[in-house]
């Protein structure tokens, strides 16, 4: 025989340190679900693969500094004698790294004209070896061959006409169907032509937090530059054991250039979301600190409450009640608590979220999210209660007739 | 029934015992009404504690409606005084957060009846104490004699075999105190065995049986003197 109806009215003639606790428990479900949602929204966006095979890659900065340098015939060198040594399973040299913060982007766009509109997208300028040596799934069509690839002068504003884009930008491009983009013309620099002669599954842009963040395009450039970067995959499991080999031999062959900043994807893909990390660390304890809190809180008004009411508790024991009734008395009357205090939170959590929706532009929160915040808080607030509801179960019945 | 052999009761606190109760020998009769005085720490209410079953005794024998209370464990105890104690305390011991209604529906849930039994339950006690009208009152709302009162509807709800009552005028003028007696008198008239602490030795005067607890025994039989008052007032 539960006691609902006694214990409300008796509740509702103590109101006061009822609804704060009540209201605290909202508090904490707003934050906590809130939070968790930012936590599971940025888990989601690091569990996101690059396309690129971070295992087994890493890369390099080549600065020129000599004098009378035949930047060509250097590069085909370097590349020649990377691609040759065992261990390495390919060579290239690139404009921008995935993930890495810093990259190119330019405007892709179905129809030719200023006044048109075009779709933001990653560059990298690469040669025909890139989807070896990143990684890359090639999904549709075909690589570039060798004679594809051009070189590039510091500053020039032309593009080959041949061009292999991400799966995502296809679909940006072509909404109905990315396959339709396979062999395409399409307008760069909003009036040059390229043709779409490849399609990868996935290659994400250097920049995580950019909604356009899997768009991205290969360039079929090799860039007659100063300052390059080289970008080396190797067999499993020999990246490290490759890192400071081919660091020390580039130098060695070549004094006319410095070798530096060498750094693998994987420490790439750490440093990219080395914020991600930070502030889900702090949410975490946010998390759980203001769930210990609560719990402490609820500890806290029920020991109060049992102390207030051990007379009372006495005479409910001389009256008949077994300890069991008694305990269940509090547990009930927490629970009662909680689920005000829950469901004021639902509102609290679903509003704040709505203006996190609205503000930061993050996905609306999801019904499991809720749900789980209902059963935390409704877990945690049982748990508590048990110790101080366990004493009240312990107070003797003789309280009854020697307390005045 | 009530049976008490060589019971005795021991505190123990850090470094003091006290004999509260010793080789404590009483019987109750159904339908007795029994006062108990003595001197400010006897041991009457300890006496009354372990009649009630609301505290433990430390050696001796115990048979309350011919139950061995001894072998009963905490829950056994507990629906013992639901099913067939009734408690009225000194200060009443109402609960504060409740109105009349409720206080009287605490015992009554504990028991297990259903909405209308326990409607129907407070409704006829609190009729029976004449405080009927007064169901969504809140305690604090009556005088003391009332209170008593309600509390008397609340011990008498569940129906038992045995009303203990510790000092149930202390907290009362002498003129609530005749009328709480006058109610206790009426209820042992309809069956229910009363056992009444008081220092009111008038009062105690009006019971048929008075027992007196001295340093922790029952020290004298006033059976002749009761019976004599029974004589003088009929
Ligand atoms: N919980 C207790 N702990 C220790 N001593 C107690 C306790 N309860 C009662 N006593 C002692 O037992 C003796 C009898 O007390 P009590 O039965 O309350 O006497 P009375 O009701 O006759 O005044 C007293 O000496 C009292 O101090
Ligand atoms: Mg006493």
């Amino acid at each position: 025989m539960l006691e609902t109806g006694l214990i409300i009215r008796a509740l509702m003639r103590n109101k006061i340190g009822a609804l704060l606790i009540a209201l605290q428990i909202a508090l904490t479900m707003t934050i906590i679900v809130n939070a968790i949602f930012m936590i599971q929204d940025r888990q989601s966006q690091m569990l996101r693969v690059s396309g690129v095979d971070e295992e087994n890659t890493f890369y390099l900065t080549n600065t020129i500094f000599g004098q009378d340098y035949n930047i060509q015939a250097a590069l085909q060198t370097d590349l020649n004698t990377l691609r040759k040594m065992p261990g390495v399973v390919d060579a290239i040299q690139i404009n921008a790294i995935p993930l890495s913060g810093g990259g190119w982007s330019s405007g892709v766009q179905t129809e030719a004209g200023e006044d048109k509109d075009s779709i933001g997208t990653a560059i990298y300028m690469v040669d025909d070896h890139a989807i070896n040596t990143l990684g890359l799934e090639l999904i549709a069509g075909e690589n570039f061959s060798a004679t594809d690839i051009q070189w590039r002068k510091s500053g020039q504003s032309t593009w080959p006409d041949k061009v292999i884009v991400t799966k995502a930008l296809a679909l940006s491009l072509f909404p109905d169907d990315w396959q339709s983009a396979l062999g395409k013309t399409v307008f760069i620099s909003q009036n040059q032509t390229i043709q779409i002669i490849g399609i990868l599954k996935q290659l994400q842009a250097p920049w995580n937090g950019w909604d356009g963040v899997e768009r991205s395009m290969l360039v079929p450039f090799q860039m007659e530059s100063k300052g390059s970067r080289l970008f080396i995959r190797t067999e499993p499991g020999k990246r490290d054991q490759l890192m400071p080999l081919v660091e020390k031999t580039l130098a060695e062959n070549d004094k006319g250039r410095i070798i530096g900043r060498l750094r693998s994807m994987e420490e790439t893909r750490e440093r990219s979301y080395q914020r991600h990390n930070a502030t889900n660390k702090i949410l975490t304890t946010v998390v759980i600190t203001l769930t210990i809190i609560t719990g402490f809180g609820i500890v806290g008004l029920a020991i109060f409450s049992i102390n207030r009411r051990t007379k009372q508790i006495g005479t409910r024991r001389a009256l008949g009640a077994t300890r069991w009734q008694i305990m269940r008395y509090f547990m009930v009357e927490n629970l009662l608590i909680s689920v005000v205090g829950i469901l004021i939170g639902c509102v609290g959590a679903v509003s704040l979220n709505m203006w996190l929706v609205k503000t930061f532009n993050l996905a609306p929160i999801n019904i499991e999210l809720i749900l789980f915040g209902v059963t935390t808080l409704l877990i945690v607030g049982q748990l508590a209660v048990l110790y101080p509801a366990r004493k009240a179960s312990l107070i003797s019945p003789a309280t009854a007739t020697r307390t005045v | 029934m009530l049976i008490m052999k060589n019971i005795s009761k021991v505190f123990q606190t850090a470094d003091i015992q006290t004999h509260a109760l010793r080789d404590f020998n009483l019987t109750v009769n159904e339908g007795d009404f029994v006062s108990v005085t003595g001197p400010s720490g006897s041991g009457k209410t300890t006496f009354l504690n372990i009649a009630g079953l609301l505290e433990t005794y430390t050696s001796g024998e115990f048979t309350l409606d011919g139950e061995n209370i001894g072998q009963l464990n905490d829950n056994g105890r507990s629906r013992m005084r639901n099913h067939k104690i009734g408690f009225i305390f000194q200060s009443f011991n109402l609960i504060p957060d409740l109105n009349l209604f409720d206080n009287v529906d605490v015992p009554l849930r504990y028991r297990g009846f259903n909405a209308k039994e326990r409607k129907r339950r407070i409704e006829e006690n609190l009729e029976r104490v004449g405080l009927a009208s007064r169901m969504k009152h809140l305690p604090s709302q009556l005088s003391g004699g009332q209170q008593q009162r309600v509390a008397i509807a609340r011990a008498l709800a569940t129906d038992p075999r045995f009303l203990l009552a510790d000092e149930p005028t202390g907290n009362l003028d002498s003129e609530m105190a005749q009328s709480v007696m006058s109610l206790l008198e009426d209820i042992n008239k309809q069956g229910t065995t009363i056992v009444m602490v008081t220092h009111d030795a008038q009062l105690a005067q009006r019971s048929p049986r008075t027992i007196q607890v001295m340093d922790g025994r029952v020290s004298e039989l006033n059976l002749h003197l009761a019976t004599d008052n029974q004589q003088a007032i009929a």
